[in-house]
């Protein structure tokens, strides 16, 4: 067994790398008493059991998926793990990474390279968005919401000079 | 609906290798840009997406060729018919949410409207033939993007519910008869270099059911970072492998064990004439034997097309569909004999 660099007397019981300003590293073996002494509080974890460790893990990555939520849909990560099925298209921005190497240990690739779509809005896109405006409007004159009918009927006739064209 | 004779033309059993390629399939997952997958879309988005494809449907001129239909409208038998005919998916028909199909007249073309994604559809032809599927289904497919849009983004491709779909969408596959390869024991083998190559292998009604009459599904698994061309080559050259193994392996079965394979043959052709009672699995497994007896030239009194359509009609729900009448056990399977024998002994 190594000695404590630091005070030399001491079994060490960890290894600590140091970094300087200049990004040279120097490792260090400590002792426990020295570990304390310099507040490298770790050296009481290092007793968890692997299984501990593992879970104590699980559990971070788990916090992680609930939080990770889709702005587009409401969709958290944790959601989609358990569903398997994505909430929307914007999805697959919102959970950035995680999706992004599930995808690459499905696929074995992340990049498409097949067809791709037109730009442009389409016809039945407008005409359903002219009825989901009407559905709106319905709805807000029978919860007599005025100035949200007001503003939705502007955004009607908007949208019915598109599906003029 | 539909009626349950014609079949679709897709049973002909024309095209190329179609004594051992049934048929050939590409199908498409598509989602309307703008609108939330199915299991965020509310009851009223799911309408919309029912009532635009519709509509874009009608406009492009494709509804006049075939029927829309609402599952509200269908029963579960109906549901079930169109499952045996391979026009939906098990999930479609167990589904209690808002959905559409469309069918094509000669059932070439089905679509799917909120299954696992807004749209489901696929091109199914006879015989060994992905040019022809490939050029129905792009063209279904350019009609509807110019009308409705797509989930699409250039890293990603066409965005699909499941990452399992996403980039290209497709799924190519073919629906082969290997009666040979089994029989010489040689199809483990066959199957799992297919899966080592990136392919899925399935019984003929898809997932998680087994293999009746030694019939498999062939389709690539990957669908993201390969073109579309270079998907379906490399589903047509693996499918062209499988067609040679298979014709080995007849081959040698007709030169060393002549005898057995006419038994065999010859057996299953007699109890098709001559049953009284037969349930389905036993008349696809006769009527599967009988197909292989056909494409050696030991049987030649009844054509490939009449076995291949056969092997769809004979199902529950189909024979009930032909005969006009709800059926139960026994008589349905008394029933079922009668139609065989008359369709083969005539």
């Amino acid at each position: 067994m190594k000695k404590c660099d630091l005070c030399g007397k001491n079994e060490a019981v960890m290894k600590v790398r140091q970094v300087d300003k200049d990004g040279n590293v120097t490792e260090l073996n400590i002792c426990a008493e020295c570990a304390h002494k310099r507040g490298f509080s770790e050296v009481e974890k290092i007793n968890m059991s692997v299984a501990e460790v593992l879970a104590e893990m699980k559990k971070k990555v788990a916090e992680e998926d609930r939080y990770l939520v889709c702005p587009g849909c409401g969709m958290s990560f944790a959601e989609f793990k358990r569903l398997g099925r994505l909430g929307c298209a914007e999805c697959y921005t919102s959970f950035g990474p995680r999706l992004e190497s599930l995808i690459r240990r499905i696929q074995g690739a992340v990049q498409h390279i097949g067809k791709t779509t037109k730009v442009g809005r389409k016809k039945a896109q407008v005409r359903m968005n002219v009825q989901r405006l009407n559905e709106e409007l319905k709805n807000a004159i029978q919860a007599e919401d005025y100035e949200k009918a007001a503003k939705l009927r502007d955004q009607l006739k908007q949208a019915g000079k598109h599906a003029g064209r | 609906m539909l009626a349950a004779n014609p079949v679709g033309k897709w049973l002909a059993a024309t095209g190329m290798e179609s004594d051992i390629v049934i048929s050939t399939r590409v199908r498409l997952a598509r989602n309307l840009v703008d609108v939330p997958f199915i299991v965020k879309a509310s009851a009223s988005d799911q309408a919309r997406v029912v009532d635009t494809v519709r509509w874009a449907l009608q406009d492009s001129g494709y509804l006049k060729r075939g029927k829309f239909i609402d599952n509200e409208q269908l029963t579960e038998e109906q549901g079930q018919f169109l499952l045996e005919r391979h026009l939906v998916s098990p999930d479609f028909i167990e589904a209690k949410t808002k959905r559409g199909l469309y069918v094509s007249r000669d059932e070439t073309i089905s679509l799917m409207v909120n299954e696992e994604d807004h749209l489901r559809f696929h091109a199914l032809v006879s015989g060994f033939d992905f040019p022809s599927a490939f050029d129905v289904v792009s063209k279904l497919d350019e009609r509807l993007e110019s009308q409705v849009g797509y989930a699409f983004s250039s890293k990603f491709g066409f965005l699909t519910a499941c990452p399992t779909n996403v980039g290209t969408g497709m799924r190519a596959s073919v629906l082969v008869h290997l009666p040979g390869l089994v029989l010489t024991k040689e199809i483990e083998k066959v199957l799992r270099g297919a899966v080592h190559i990136d392919l899925v292998v399935r019984g003929l009604y898809g997932e998680g059911t087994e293999t009746k009459g030694n019939f498999f599904q062939i389709s690539n698994q990957k669908t993201l970072g390969r073109s579309e061309s270079e998907i379906l080559e490399t589903v047509t050259d693996s499918t062209r492998q499988i067609v040679d193994y298979e014709h080995k392996a007849r081959e040698y079965l007709i030169k060393n064990l002549r005898v057995e394979i006419e038994d065999k043959v010859f057996r299953s052709f007699a109890l098709l004439k001559s049953a009284r009672i037969l349930s389905s699995d036993e008349a696809i497994n006769l009527l599967a034997t009988v197909r292989l007896g056909v494409s050696l030239g030991i049987i030649n009194q009844v054509n490939l097309s009449r076995v291949s359509k056969l092997l769809i009609l004979v199902l529950p729900e189909n024979l009930q569909a032909m005969l006009g009448e709800r059926l139960k056990l026994p008589e349905r399977d008394e029933r079922r004999a009668t139609f065989v024998r008359e369709s083969l002994v005539r």
